[in-house]
């Protein structure tokens, strides 16, 4: 999944920002299957994934004046945004359901991918090749339980059963590579 | 707390998962204007991007676009519905009465949303800033601890800074005032100098004033320092001085 060159999506995110309705289309087109697969990863039901798309590039639409391409990529952007909002709807879900336990901890097993029920199950996998499969599982899962699942690293502590210092070794270790993988695929 | 641990908090922020003090702490930090934490936060954000785009993809269906179409198009759609719509008088009224409360309510609403979130911005830096107050003041009351006085360097011969420093357990604390602000690539790098050996002792940025309190890391053991000095240095620090001197000061 790769979206458009920078200098290209910061251009439409431009035009958008005055208006221009034929930019936001292919902003869309370009951009979307990307914050639905996040959605999806994070909410685990297309519908919700749909709704979530849809307020993503209604604020992409409000907000596009306020992107700076200085402070990072037409990408990072839209991620943040989404991964915000998803985390308002997961909250939202777990003051509804007290019970919430993230599906690792029901099972008590470790998967090598989120785990999602029906259609969606063969979907919103993380591919072989990349940054994130390449990480050992210890740390991917942290950086799983915290950015899709939006759990905080108390509660990812608490989730896996490791001290609270374990679990910020671990995100820290993991970004660290991360950063490294991603920046070595610049070059 | 040296500012390796305001970077590492910033992964953790980056991720989403940092909470309770240290959330509230680090986002005081950050309004403080590090830009050191920021371009840290925006490589992180980066590489989770990348991450995110490595799923496997999921296609949308074609409704949702149509339907967001037509959605932001809403103010041509809107001219057509009226001009269809024939209103009677009091239907009118009614609706522009109705209107015109949602309006006011609407109005108040994120009236009353900014001024929460500048009260919540100003209390998070009050207590960043009380609590940094209660950190000078355990550290000074500590009757080991020596104050030396640094001085600015053309051309920040404006800048001042105070260090307080423990020659017995070697940890010190640096308060500035007047520093210009460090492009995002530099940052400033605090040296001890015994003689002419400099003993690197941590690295900082500073606020739009200038203004930073920073605590040293633990120094490792060294002859005896004689003076300290600031430099500016590439971002992350350096292990020998490579900048200019901006501040300066004796025991």
């Amino acid at each position: 999944m790769s979206g458009l060159p920078a200098d290209e999506a910061i251009e439409l995110i431009r035009q958008l920002a005055r208006g221009d309705r034929a930019a936001f289309g292919r902003l869309y087109d370009h951009y979307a299957t990307l914050v639905f697969t996040f959605a999806l990863r994070m909410l685990r039901d297309r519908a919700a994934a749909e709704d979530l798309l849809q307020e993503v590039f209604l604020q992409i639409w409000r907000e596009a004046s306020n992107y700076n391409s200085e402070r990072g990529s037409p990408e990072a952007w839209i991620i943040t945004m989404t991964r915000s909002r998803g985390i308002d709807r997961l909250r939202s879900i777990r003051r509804r359901d007290r019970s919430f336990v993230p599906m690792e901890g029901r099972s008590g097993k470790t998967h090598d991918a989120p785990v999602e029920s029906g259609a969606a199950a063969s979907e919103a996998r993380v591919t072989v090749n990349s940054a994130l499969a390449r990480l050992p599982e210890s740390q991917r899962k942290v950086i799983e339980l915290a950015y899709f699942d939006g759990l905080s690293q108390t509660e990812i502590a608490e989730q896996i059963n490791e001290p609270l210092g374990t679990v910020k070794t671990r995100i820290r270790t993991a970004l660290q590579r991360l950063r490294e993988l991603v920046g070595a695929k610049a070059f | 707390m040296n500012h390796e641990e305001w970077l590492e908090r910033a992964e953790i922020y980056a991720v989403g998962a940092l909470d309770g003090d240290e959330l509230r702490d680090f986002e005081a930090h950050l309004s403080d204007g590090c830009a050191l934490c920021e371009e840290r936060l925006r490589e992180s954000r980066e590489a989770l991007a990348e991450a995110a785009m490595a799923l496997e993809p999921a296609v949308p269906p074609a409704r949702v676009k149509t339907e967001l179409l037509r959605r932001i198009g809403g103010t041509a759609d809107a001219k057509e519905e009226r001009s269809r719509f024939s209103w009677s008088w009091p239907v009118g009224i009614g609706a522009l009465a109705a209107a015109g409360l949602v309006i006011a309510l609407t109005w108040n609403l994120i009236a009353t949303q900014k001024r929460l979130d500048e009260t919540q911005r100003e209390l998070a830096a009050m207590r960043s800033q009380v609590a940094q107050n209660e950190e000078v003041k355990e550290f000074l009351s500590d009757p080991q601890v020596r104050s030396i006085i640094l001085t600015g360097v053309p051309p920040s011969a404006g800048a001042k800074a105070v260090l307080l420093w423990n020659s017995t357990s070697r940890k010190g604390m640096l308060l500035t005032i007047g520093l210009p602000q460090t492009s995002a690539e530099k940052a400033y790098e605090l040296w001890g100098l015994a003689g002419s050996e400099a003993v690197p002792a941590g690295v900082f940025t500073v606020n739009e004033q200038g203004r930073v309190v920073f605590r040293l890391p633990t120094l490792p053991e060294s002859k005896p320092f004689d003076k300290f000095a600031v430099t500016l240095e590439p971002m992350g620090g350096v292990p020998k001085a490579t900048g200019p001197v901006v501040l300066v000061g004796s025991l």
